[in-house]
């Protein structure tokens, strides 16, 4: 009872819970330091928001996370109030096209709590799911990232004495907001065809639309800095098969840069367009 | 950057996150700071006040004490007026008393010779009785005849004398007698 008070006289009751994933992450973190990570295969990088939302320190560190998290927690512990963290996954996950799956006002809810009810007999208890409706047709994006890797993450950054206040995959949210500019830029006009090719730390996702449909969709995880020759080969079928004039659009981020240019350079032979920003990564987790 | 993007999330559920509450009831904590803040304001208020009345109460004792001193001396001398005025007004009362008793006591000096002189006259009257008057006379040198005269005079002036009695001792003459006033 007392705690209850206590929190309606400071108006803490009116904030939303810090681990309420309904809620976008700078309104939960309003003036408090937060640290954001993204989890590679072999390495980890890491940005923190300060206490007047600016991106501050940054940093990368190579080894899987257990490694990292065990030289770099002090120093992450100081970057965050609380130790509230936002962590991208960047491997061990799979996007895939879906159609006619369930939209309801609390379907992302029900995908974390109840993602059968959702997936119907697509679910796998081993996944964790997120997904993303096209605007005008049935298709979904479906995000299926291993169980045991989100919990493995939640574990060691616990340990650590970090609250994960969100586990997502940098890539999915990448490709999301990517489509959400598009789609928002066509102000309510359907967008017939486009080729949408987003890259993060070694992961890459093409999506390819005809005719306002969703016609094809290739992701592969943790390719790595020499994965390039492999990101090619998912990209170009894609490419290829878009009808001459598609517009074709590229996100990407990471601390490889290498992979980046070289991706681009491809890329440009098809006059595709970058819509890549600085930090996008970071602030596409950590302020929506 | 589009602003109704929301970053899914698919860590571990928590059952007991809190939902925030809506915002209009933001009242309550305003309510509670604002009486909080009007009780702090009356509650200062009210202690300066009673300050300055205990101030002003002070100095209305302070003035009163003042004012009542000044009185009691305004009293003082306000007795001290009415005792000079009750002994005016005795004076104008005896002296207007004394008036109708001038001609008689003018009339008796002028009755008598030069020779014989008058030692004392007194007229007394009583406050029940102011018709009548009391005549005491002492004189050196006279003699009956000149009593004579005296009762001659006042019956003149309207006078009758009643149970008239003289004593002489050598050459001083007493004389009584009760005057009373004839109106007719």
């Amino acid at each position: 009872m007392l705690p209850d008070i206590k929190s309606v006289l400071t108006f803490a009751a009116f904030r939303p819970d810090a681990d309420d994933p309904e809620i976008s992450w700078n309104t939960r973190f309003e003036g408090t330091k937060t640290l954001l990570l993204n989890v590679s295969r072999s390495h980890v990088s890491w940005r923190s928001y300060n206490r007047r939302g600016k991106l501050d320190a940054s940093g990368t560190s190579e080894g899987d996370l257990a490694e990292v998290t065990s030289q770099n927690a002090e120093e992450w512990r100081s970057l965050s109030d609380g130790g509230w963290c936002a962590v991208s996954l960047n491997n061990r996950f799979i996007i895939s096209l879906e159609s006619n799956i369930m939209r309801a006002d609390n379907c992302s809810q029900l995908l974390r709590t109840n993602p059968r009810s959702v997936l119907g007999p697509k679910y796998d208890r081993g996944k964790r799911y997120a997904i993303y409706h096209h605007p005008d047709s049935p298709a979904s994006m479906l995000l299926a990232c291993e169980d045991s890797m989100v919990k493995v993450t939640e574990d060691v950054l616990r340990g650590a004495g970090l609250k994960p206040g969100r586990v997502c995959c940098g890539l999915f949210a990448m490709m999301e907001h990517a489509l959400i500019s598009i789609y928002s830029s066509q102000r309510g006009q359907p967008v017939p065809s486009l080729v949408l090719i987003a890259a993060c730390e070694g992961s890459v996702a093409a999506l390819a639309q005809q005719d306002g449909q969703w016609r094809d969709l290739r992701c592969r995880s943790g390719l790595g800095p020499e994965g390039i020759e492999t990101a090619l080969q998912i990209i170009s079928p894609l490419v290829a098969k878009a009808p001459p004039g598609t517009p074709v659009f590229f996100v990407s981020d990471g601390q490889d840069q290498r992979f980046r240019k070289d991706l681009m350079d491809q890329l440009e032979r098809v006059g595709a367009r970058d819509l890549t920003q600085d930090d996008l990564l970071w602030k596409v987790i950590g302020s929506h | 950057m589009s602003k109704n993007f929301l970053c899914h999330d698919f860590k571990s559920p928590r059952t007991d996150i809190s939902r925030r509450l809506p915002g209009t009831m933001k009242i309550v904590p305003i309510l509670f700071y604002g009486v909080l803040a009007m009780s702090a304001y009356f509650g200062i208020r009210d202690i300066t006040d009673l300050k300055s009345a205990d101030a002003e109460r002070l100095a209305s004792v302070a003035k009163k004490t003042e004012i009542e001193a000044a009185k009691t001396k305004l009293d003082l001398e306000r007795i001290q007026i009415e005792t000079e005025q009750f002994r005016g007004e005795g004076l104008a009362k005896w002296v207007e008393g004394t008036r109708s008793l001038q001609p008689a006591t003018v009339a008796i000096a002028r009755s008598v010779p030069p020779e014989v002189s008058i030692n004392e006259l007194f007229f007394e009257r009583s406050a029940d009785l102011p018709a009548q008057v009391s005549l005491t006379l002492r004189m050196t040198n006279g003699g009956p005849s000149d009593l004579a005269k005296i009762e001659d005079t006042l019956r003149r002036l309207r006078y009758r004398s009643h149970s008239p009695q003289q004593q002489r001792q050598g050459e001083l003459v007493e004389y009584h007698s009760m005057l009373v006033w004839q109106d007719q």
